[in-house]
């Protein structure tokens, strides 16, 4: 009886810390830092933060070669021979920090989240994919989702970003360079998928990443289409990235969105399917910043998933689910200021 | 001069088709989480009542503007008036325990409103919004850990909470669970409802039915496995009362919980540490008003078979053991915590 005493004694103890730390705003206790850890982060991530978002091994290949250019854009030049002493010592530094068997951790860098960037799938002449008997095409549905999104995610207090907001054709790596400009913490591209095997339905959500799946190959090589990249282009350029803090963070906020999505809208779609979270390449993904993901919200193949994406409400959850997805991911990350309470104004103004 | 008043423990468990509240006077009491206002004039005359709430409400319900405010557990998110019939909800409640908006001033109220676990803090920001003047101080729990608490079940056990809107699953390990430790389905009992709905309306397209008739018949003849009686509802057909069975629909809607809640078991399952998961396995117990489906405890215990086995015990009281857990919790606490817990 005592143990449990003890146990509870213990919990209560627990229990009520966790509460404080509600009403004060704090985060919970094992997202927090220290003071001191947090200076030490600040410093540590402002070494290798450039190294670590540009992936360290591009920015080493940019002191020794020549990046490899996508067909039509020059070539990155190798360092003047003057600063050859300086980029050495700086490329050791930042093998030590990135070698490949040695992830960055990412927790080392409590990014906040403040603003998303909204990435409408297709536009214009690129309409994606869509269905003739209900008339449905995938540019208009993701332009659709994402106004939504953005209300929703507006409504909670985060800036938002959009790549696009009418009918318009934007190329997929100017998406990204929207976002890098716009500074935005995480990007959320949507796309609604088409699977050969009609009877085929589900939510999927990719980061960035190669694959050996062909058919993952494929879905790439079609959203990938007015690139102008090969997907040998994508290969090189991704064996750069994949140890930095930004590979990690977009599989954790990819994880977070798909689990959302598939919670909230298999109510609704009860054959709903958890296609998971993959790694694939995407170009708008590559050409950010930040943590990036790309969401396949629905299959447009499949006729009761089209039909429940003819419907506004159906549209809305989707929105509603990938709000949840963003915000879930924005409160393990960092302390994000919840929403003004009413309440606490009022108790000030008294 | 201070006046001396009287202290309130209160536990409630905020429940998206039911609400309950223990409190430390003695009192308990459930009520369906149904909120409506009269819809107009006429209405307000004929029912004599500014806010209907529980059963009442659902009774009156073609008067009213009728809400059900929480959805999976959670005060549903951008309607003021959702918010509204939270408190109203909040109040009612802390009313049938002895605390009316006019005797509020002779209480201090310490109370423990537990919420599905893997519940934001943005939603339990909404809680403590709502139980604002209620309250003099708040602590919100996780609902299967409310639960736990109450049974006094810490160590190497899983609760698994089968609620209308959510089933939260909970692995005690003598600590306050982590968020690894706790997982939230939204297959529950509404869930069951909208299936059994589909079934029965696909199976008898003539039949009129309603989502509130639905589940009244889950609630009287949920089961899984095989059942000894059929059940046999009364439905208007072309305005005709007629008795219809629907045994194989209700199997089939109950039974379609089993998966995602076997998956979630054996998932949690597998993260306890190796020496302990046999005990864990051994130790699962189903509250909630959902948990009370026959033979349920019987076929997750099947769907054990395949890790080495283990038992399941559905609590006796499930409606009142999320409130009971959060009163044990708001009488343990200490009185210098709950200050630090003032709202």
């Amino acid at each position: 009886m005592s143990n449990v005493n003890r146990l509870k004694r213990q919990m209560l103890r627990d229990l009520v810390r966790e509460n404080v730390e509600l009403i004060e705003g704090q985060p919970p206790r094992r997202e927090r830092r220290s003071a001191g850890f947090r200076l030490t982060a600040r410093v540590l991530a402002g070494v290798l933060l450039p190294f670590a978002l540009l992936g360290s091994t591009r920015f080493i290949s940019s002191f020794q070669h020549p990046v490899a250019a996508p067909p039509g854009r020059t070539a990155v030049s190798p360092a003047p021979a003057g600063r050859r002493a300086v980029a050495a010592k700086a490329a050791e530094v930042a093998s030590r920090f990135a070698a490949p068997t040695e992830p960055v951790d990412a927790a080392v860098f409590p990014l906040a989240v403040r603003k998303v960037a909204i990435d409408a799938g297709h536009g214009g002449k690129s309409v994606g994919t869509h269905t003739t008997p209900l008339g449905l095409v995938e540019k208009d549905i993701t332009l659709d989702v994402a106004a939504r999104l953005r209300k929703l995610l507006e409504a909670d207090h985060f800036q938002v970003l959009m790549t696009r907001d009418h009918d318009e054709a934007v190329p997929l790596e100017k998406r990204g360079e929207l976002a890098n400009k716009g500074s935005a913490d995480i990007f959320v591209s949507i796309h609604v998928n088409w699977i050969e095997n009609r009877k085929a339905r589900g939510v999927e959500t990719y980061f960035l990443g190669a694959t050996e799946d062909p058919v993952l190959t494929r879905l790439a090589a079609d959203e990938n289409r007015d690139s102008g990249y090969s997907l040998a282009d994508m290969r090189k350029l991704l064996d750069r990235i994949y140890q930095d803090v930004r590979h990690e963070k977009s599989r954790k906020l990819a994880e977070t969105v798909q689990a959302s999505l598939y919670r909230s809208l298999r109510k609704s779609n009860p054959g709903l399917e958890n296609r998971g979270v993959k790694a694939a390449p995407f170009i708008v993904l590559l050409s950010t910043e930040m943590p990036a993901i790309l969401a396949e919200v629905s299959c447009l193949s499949n006729q009761q998933e089209a039909e429940l994406l003819a419907k506004p409400l159906y549209r809305q959850y989707i929105a509603e689910a990938l709000a949840a997805g963003v915000r879930s991911y924005a409160d393990t990350v960092e302390d994000r200021p919840d929403k003004p309470d009413a309440s606490q104004t009022s108790k000030k103004g008294t | 001069m201070s006046e001396k008043k009287e202290v309130l423990h209160v536990g409630i468990d905020l429940g998206t088709s039911r609400s309950s509240i223990s409190a430390s006077n003695g009192q308990r009491h459930v009520v369906e989480s149904y909120v409506g206002w009269p819809l107009d004039m006429v209405a307000r005359k004929v029912l004599k009542k500014s806010v209907l709430i529980g059963r009442e409400a659902l009774d009156n319900r073609s008067m009213l503007d009728l809400h059900r405010p929480l959805e999976q557990g959670l005060i549903k998110e951008g309607s003021e008036k959702e918010e509204a019939a939270v408190r109203e909800l909040l109040w009612h409640l802390l009313s049938l325990a002895g605390v009316t908006k006019e005797t509020r001033a002779n209480f201090k109220v310490r109370a423990v409103v537990g919420v599905p676990a893997e519940a934001l803090r943005v939603n339990k920001q909404q809680v403590r919004k709502a139980m604002q003047g209620a309250a003099d101080s708040l602590m919100i729990v996780s609902e299967p850990f409310a639960v736990a608490y109450g049974l006094e079940a810490l160590l190497h056990t899983m609760i698994v909470d089968l609620g209308a809107g959510t089933t939260d699953f909970c692995v005690m390990n003598g600590r306050l669970p982590t968020e690894d430790e706790q997982r939230t389905l939204p297959q529950a009992g509404d869930w069951i409802d909208e299936q059994l709905f589909r079934l029965v309306r696909d199976r008898n397209p003539q039949a009129s039915v309603s989502i509130h008739m639905v589940r009244t018949w889950k609630e009287e003849g949920s089961f899984v496995g095989n059942s000894k009686t059929p059940v046999i509802v009364t439905v208007p057909v072309a305005g005709k009362p007629t008795q219809i069975d629907i045994t194989n629909e209700m199997r089939q809607a109950c039974e379609g919980i089993v998966p995602p809640m076997a998956e979630s078991m054996l998932d949690l399952l597998s993260r306890v540490q190796p020496e302990f998961q046999e005990k864990v396995r051994n130790s699962i117990i189903v509250s909630g008003g959902t948990g009370l489906i026959r033979g349920l405890g019987p076929r997750l215990e099947q769907e054990l078979a395949a890790v080495g086995g283990g038992k399941v015990r559905v609590v006796k009281d499930p409606v009142f053991v999320g409130s009971d857990g959060g009163l044990a919790i708001a009488l343990d606490a200490p009185e210098n915590d709950w200050e630090r817990l003032s709202s």
